[in-house]
C-alpha cells in the first residue's frame, strides 16, 4: 500500500541540514536588552511615573550634619493643598532600621541625625509639587552637636562621640612573620602616606521607583543590587513578613556599588502601606541622590616597605584609617578587603596591617567598584615605584622579582593557583612597546611625558567566610526554548547575556531559543548581589549546574528517541543527533514533548555555595579567604603640563585575566569602562565636604570623564582557565578600575619625577606636587 | 537645604510637533521641555540624569539642533518641531545609529544611550564626512558612566560608514 505523504512546513525544517555548532560561550552575542535601550522603550525607575503614578512622595532630610532632634511638627505641611499625609518614625511598623552588615541606620530618624542625608519624614501628596511643598514645611527642631568633619577630629581626645562606644567603628589586622626584624635587616626602607578621596558612583539613572500595597503584597519597582536581601531589610524595617513584599527590578542605569545600600525602598514602602490601593512614585534629584547616598571610602594609608639590595621585598607595615561616615554600611567588609589586599600580588614574607574604620558626620561610606582593594592598590603600586627608584632598579624588573607565582601566598596567607599576573604584565608591556614611545624630545619645555604600570590582584566574592551563594533555575519550555531564572540583577554589566549564553552553551541551543527572567523576588530564587565581581562566577556556576542537569535529561530522552546511548549524542542548534550519524536526529522541541509524557520534569535548580574560610582574627590569615583570585596589569602614558598641572592620558593598556570571556564584547566593555572610572578617580573626581556638607552635589562640580578625556583604551583579554568557574570564566567587573588608577599615578611620577600621594591628581594637586607646595603650606593661601 | 518649591505656578499653552505629531497642551511656565516630554506626553525615552545641562542624557533635536531638554523650557518649544529617540526607528526597523549601538555594545546600562544617539543623529544629518575631532566634539556633551566611550565611538563610525555606503 502506498501511503500518501504530505510535506508540511515543519517537516521541511526536519530535512534542512543542522546549522554548524555555534558556541555561545566565547561569542559576542548582541545584548538582549539592546533594542529596548536604543529605542527608548526600556523602562527605568523614573519611566514608570507617567503611566502608573497616582500619588507622589518626597523625603524630609536633616538640616544638620550632627544634632539631636527635639521636635518634629508636621502641622504646616499637612495644610498644603494636595498633601495627604506626613509620616515620621512613629508611623513605621517595624524596626525602622536598615544596614547591610550592621542594622544601625534609621530609615526615619527619631532622636538624632548623624549626616545631612538622614531622612526624618516622608510626605505623600497628589502631585509631586505638593509633596515637595509639604516637605519644605515640615518643621524640625534641633539641638546641634559638634560636627565631626574629619577622621583627625573623630579620633582626637575628647571628640564628640557619634555612638556610645566611640568613633572607631572597628578594626582589622594582618600579622605575618616578624616585620620589626625584617625591616631592621633590610637594605632600604621606604615610607610614604597616601590619601585617597571620597568618590561618588555617579550612575546616571537617579534613584526613582514606585510602590503599591494591595492589602496583601507590597510591590516595589526599585533598582537595587540584591533584590532578595533588600526584601529582608525592608521587611524588618517596616514590620512586614518577607512573603508580603515583592521587589521587581526595573531596567537599571548603572550601580557600581551605589545601589547596594537601601535607598528609596523603605520610604516608598511606608507611603504605600499608608495609602492602600494607590501607586506611589518617588524620585530624587541629582543633588538629593548625591547627598543621601553612601560613597567610596576616603583612606589614609601609611605604608612602610623594606627590600634587600637585590630588590627582594622583605616586609610591609601598613596602617589605614578609613572615613566610614555616619553609618556602618558595608564598611566592615571594605576594611577587610582593604587589609587582605594590602600587599597585592607581591611576595612579602613579613606583613603587619592595621585598618581602623572611623565614624564622621560625612555621608556613610560603603560599596563602590573596587571596594577597599582599589585604594590599597594605589598604595602598594605607589610603593613599588618608590622602592624601585630607591634601589635604582627598573620598575618592571623590580616588580617581576617580587610578583607571586602559582602556589605562592598573598597577604592573607592563601596559596593561589593559577597565578597569571606575570603573563598579564608581559601582555600589557608588549602591547605598549608595539608602538615607539615618543618620549620628551619633541616637546616644549613646559610639557613632560611619562609612562607607568600597575600589577594588581583581586579576591573574588565576599570572602572571609561570609556566606556567599547563588541559586538558579533552568526550564525547558513547550516550544523547545529554555528559560533561565535568576535573582541576579542586571545593572548594565551584561549579566542577562552571560547567564543565557552559559545555559545555551550547555543545552546546545541558539541564542534565539534562550529566555531569561531576572531579579523579581516572586519569580526567581536568590542569587546574591551584583557586586564583588561575583555574578559570572557564582550565578554563572549555578546556571551551569542547573543547565547541566537539564542537559542530562535532554540526552536521556534523546537516547530513547534515537535508540543510542546518551554519550553518543550531540546537542547543537536546537537538535539532538547521533554524533556518528547526524541524520539520526530529533529536535529539542520534540524531546520536550516526549519528555513530559515520560515523566521528566525538564526543570532543574542548582545552588552554588563554595566554602571560604574565615580569617583568624588575630592574624588575618586564612587558607581560603577568597574563592579565587583575578589578576590584571595596566600601562598608562601621560602628558603633563608642568606649568598648569594638567594631565592628559595619551595611551592606556589594560590586560585582564578573566578566565574565559563568556561574551568578549561585554568583557571589553567592562575593561574600558573600568579604566574610564579609574581615570576619573585618578585625575578629577572628588566629593568635597565642608563640615559634613557636600559642596559639589551635582555633575556641574563633580567632574566625571567625558569622551575627550579618554584615550583609545587598549583592552587585552587574557584567558587562563579557572578550574572553579563556569567554562573556566571568573569575572572582570572591578579589577579594571583597580589597575587603572595606580598606572596613571605611576606615569605621572615618571613624567614629573615626583611621586603622587594624594588623589585626585587634578591640575591644582599636580601643580602642587611639581612645585613641592603642600595644601597646608602658607604659600597655599596665595591661591 | 532642599530647593525652595514655589507655591503657585501660572500655566501657559504650548503647541508643538513631536516626532511628526502635533500637540497642544497647558504646562506650568517653569516646566522644562524634558518634563513635558516625559510626564505630559509619556515619551520616557528621553532621560534626565543631572537636570542641569551637564550630562546630555536629555538631548533631543529641536528644529534639527541638539538641545538639553532639561534646560529648555517647555514654553520655548512653542511652534517648534521636536524629535526624540522614539521618533528615530521606523516601525520595527532601527535607525542605523540605533542598530550600530547594539552591534558594538555601546549601550551597557543604556541610560545615556538615547541622548547619545540623538547627538550622533544630528552630527550625521549635518555632515557627509566627519573627522575624529568633529565626532568627539559632537559627543563631548554626553556623559557615559559605563562604557569608557570606545564602543560609542565605534558605533557612530559604523553608522557613518553604513549610511555612506547605502
Amino acid at each position: 500500500m502506498i501511503q500518501q505523504v504530505t510535506t508540511t512546513e515543519s517537516d521541511k525544517a526536519q530535512d534542512a541540514p543542522i546549522a554548524p555548532p555555534d558556541h555561545l560561550v566565547g561569542k559576542s552575542c548582541r545584548r538582549i536588552d539592546g533594542k529596548e535601550k536604543v529605542t527608548g522603550t526600556a523602562l527605568y525607575g523614573a519611566d514608570l511615573f507617567p503611566n502608573s503614578a497616582e500619588l507622589f512622595a518626597s523625603v524630609v532630610r536633616s538640616q544638620h550634619a550632627h544634632a539631636n532632634i527635639t521636635a518634629i511638627d508636621t502641622t504646616k505641611a499637612l495644610e498644603v493643598a494636595g498633601v495627604l499625609g506626613v509620616y515620621t518614625h512613629a508611623d513605621v511598623g517595624g524596626t525602622n532600621i536598615h544596614g547591610l552588615i550592621r542594622r544601625d541606620h534609621p530609615a526615619l530618624a527619631s532622636k538624632r541625625v548623624r549626616y545631612l542625608g538622614d531622612a526624618i519624614a516622608v510626605v505623600v501628596a497628589k502631585t509631586e509639587r505638593a509633596a515637595k511643598l509639604g516637605r519644605d514645611r515640615v518643621e524640625v527642631s534641633y539641638e546641634p552637636l559638634p560636627v565631626i568633619a574629619t577622621m583627625e577630629q573623630a579620633i582626637a581626645d575628647g571628640a564628640c562621640k557619634l555612638y556610645p562606644e566611640g568613633n572607631v567603628m572597628g578594626d582589622k589586622r594582618i600579622r605575618k612573620g616578624d616585620v620589626e626584624l625584617a625591616l631592621a635587616n633590610s637594605h632600604v626602607v621606604v615610607t610614604d602616606t597616601f590619601f585617597t578621596q571620597t568618590v561618588d558612583h555617579a550612575f546616571l539613572d537617579i534613584e526613582a521607583g514606585t510602590g503599591h500595597w494591595d492589602g496583601q503584597v507590597l510591590t516595589l519597582y526599585v533598582a537595587g543590587q540584591w533584590v532578595h536581601e533588600e526584601r529582608r531589610l525592608i521587611a524588618l524595617a517596616l514590620g512586614l513578613p518577607v512573603e508580603q513584599i515583592r521587589i521587581i527590578q526595573p531596567v537599571t542605569g548603572g550601580a557600581f556599588g551605589g545601589r547596594e545600600d537601601i535607598s528609596i525602598q523603605i520610604y516608598l514602602g511606608l507611603a504605600a502601606l499608608k495609602h492602600q490601593g494607590k501607586t506611589i512614585a518617588l524620585r530624587y534629584t541629582r543633588s538629593e541622590s548625591m547627598r543621601a547616598r553612601h560613597k567610596r571610602h576616603a583612606l589614609k594609608i601609611e605604608s612602610t616597605f623594606g627590600a634587600k639590595a637585590d630588590g627582594t621585598l622583605t616586609a610591609a607595615r601598613i596602617v589605614v584609617h578609613s572615613d566610614e561616615g555616619a553609618y556602618a554600611s558595608t564598611g566592615i567588609a571594605v576594611m577587610r578587603k582593604a587589609a587582605s589586599h594590602a600587599t597585592g600580588p607581591y611576595r612579602v614574607p613579613n606583613v603587619e596591617v592595621d585598618v581602623y574604620g572611623v565614624h564622621t558626620n560625612n555621608n556613610p561610606t560603603g560599596a563602590m567598584r573596587g571596594f577597599g582593594a582599589c585604594q590599597m592598590a594605589i598604595a602598594y603600586e605607589g610603593m613599588m615605584d618608590r622602592i624601585a627608584r630607591a634601589l635604582n632598579m627598573d620598575r618592571e624588573a623590580f616588580r617581576r622579582k617580587n610578583l607571586i607565582q602559582s602556589g605562592d601566598t598573598v597577604t592573607t596567607g592563601q596559596h593561589v593557583d593559577p597565578v597569571s599576573i606575570g603573563h598579564c604584565l608581559s601582555k600589557a608591556i608588549a602591547k605598549f612597546k608595539e608602538r615607539p614611545y615618543p618620549g620628551n624630545d619633541k616637546l616644549p619645555d613646559y610639557m613632560r611625558r611619562g609612562w607607568g604600570m600597575s600589577a594588581i590582584c583581586f579576591g573574588l566574592g565576599y570572602g572571609d567566610g561570609f556566606p556567599d551563594c547563588s541559586r538558579a533555575r533552568v526550564e525547558m519550555n513547550d516550544d523547545g526554548t529554555a528559560t533561565v531564572y535568576t535573582g541576579g540583577v542586571e545593572v548594565g554589566q551584561g549579566l542577562l547575556n552571560t547567564m543565557m549564553q552559559i545555559a545555551g552553551e550547555d543545552l546546545g541551543l541558539p541564542m534565539e531559543h534562550m529566555r531569561i527572567v531576572a531579579a523579581d523576588t516572586e519569580l526567581t530564587d536568590e542569587s546574591g548581589s551584583s557586586s564583588a565581581t561575583r555574578q559570572t562566577y557564582f550565578t554563572g556556576n549555578a546556571v551551569r549546574m542547573a543547565a547541566s542537569e537539564l542537559r542530562e535529561q535532554v540526552l536521556d530522552i534523546a537516547g530513547i528517541k534515537l535508540k543510542v546511548h546518551p554519550h553518543e549524542i550531540t546537542l547543537q542548534q536546537g537538535w539532538a543527533f547521533e554524533t556518528a550519524k547526524p541524520d539520526n536526529r530529533v529536535s529539542i522541541q520534540q524531546i520536550c514533548t516526549e519528555g513530559l509524557t515520560r515523566g521528566y520534569s525538564l526543570k532543574a535548580t542548582a545552588l552554588f555555595k563554595p566554602r571560604t574560610i574565615t580569617e583568624v582574627p588575630q592574624t588575618g590569615q586564612s587558607p581560603r579567604a577568597f574563592i579565587t583570585y583575578l589578576f590584571g596589569a595596566h600601562v598608562s602614558q601621560v602628558l603633563v603640563n608642568m606649568e598648569t598641572g594638567e594631565v592628559k592620558v595619551e595611551r592606556h593598556i589594560a590586560a585582564h585575566d578573566v578566565g574565559k570571556a563568556v561574551n568578549p564584547q561585554s568583557v571589553e566593555g567592562q575593561i574600558v569602562g573600568g579604566v574610564a572610572q579609574g581615570l576619573g578617580m585618578a585625575l578629577m573626581e572628588e566629593v568635597t565636604y565642608k563640615d559634613g556638607r557636600i559642596m559639589n552635589p551635582g555633575l556641574t562640580d563633580y567632574i566625571i570623564p567625558t569622551i575627550k578625556d579618554l584615550p583609545p583604551v587598549e583592552a587585552i583579554i587574557v584567558e587562563h582557565d579557572d578550574p572553579g568557574g563556569p567554562f573556566g570564566a571568573h569575572g572582570v567587573g572591578e579589577p579594571p578600575l583597580i589597575g587603572a588608577v595606580p598606572a596613571i599615578l605611576s606615569a605621572i611620577y615618571d613624567a614629573t619625577g615626583k611621586a603622587p600621594c594624594e588623589l585626585p591628581m587634578n591640575p591644582e594637586r599636580t601643580w602642587r606636587l611639581i612645585n613641592d607646595v603642600r595644601e597646608n603650606d602658607p604659600l597655599s593661601k596665595v591661591f | 537645604m532642599p530647593d525652595p518649591t514655589p507655591m503657585e505656578i501660572p500655566m501657559t499653552q504650548v503647541a508643538c510637533t513631536v516626532n511628526g505629531e502635533a500637540f497642544t497642551r497647558d504646562v506650568p511656565v517653569d516646566s522644562p521641555l524634558l518634563e513635558f516630554l516625559r510626564d505630559v506626553l509619556g515619551l520616557t525615552g528621553t532621560k534626565g540624569a543631572c537636570l542641569e545641562g551637564e550630562c546630555g542624557s536629555c538631548t533631543v533635536l529641536v528644529d534639527g539642533e541638539t538641545i538639553n531638554s532639561c534646560l529648555m523650557l517647555a514654553a520655548q518649544a512653542n511652534n517648534r518641531s521636536i524629535t526624540t529617540i522614539e521618533g528615530l526607528a521606523s516601525g520595527a526597523e532601527l535607525d542605523v545609529i540605533q542598530d550600530s549601538f547594539v552591534a558594538t555594545g555601546a549601550a551597557q546600562c543604556g541610560y545615556c544611550t538615547p541622548g547619545l544617539i540623538m547627538s550622533a543623529r544630528a552630527l550625521l544629518n549635518d555632515r557627509p564626512d566627519i573627522s575624529e575631532t568633529e565626532l568627539l566634539t559632537a559627543l563631548e556633551g554626553n556623559i557615559c558612566r559605563c562604557t569608557g566611550y570606545a564602543s560609542i565611538i565605534e558605533a557612530v563610525k559604523r553608522a557613518h560608514r553604513e549610511s555612506q555606503s547605502s
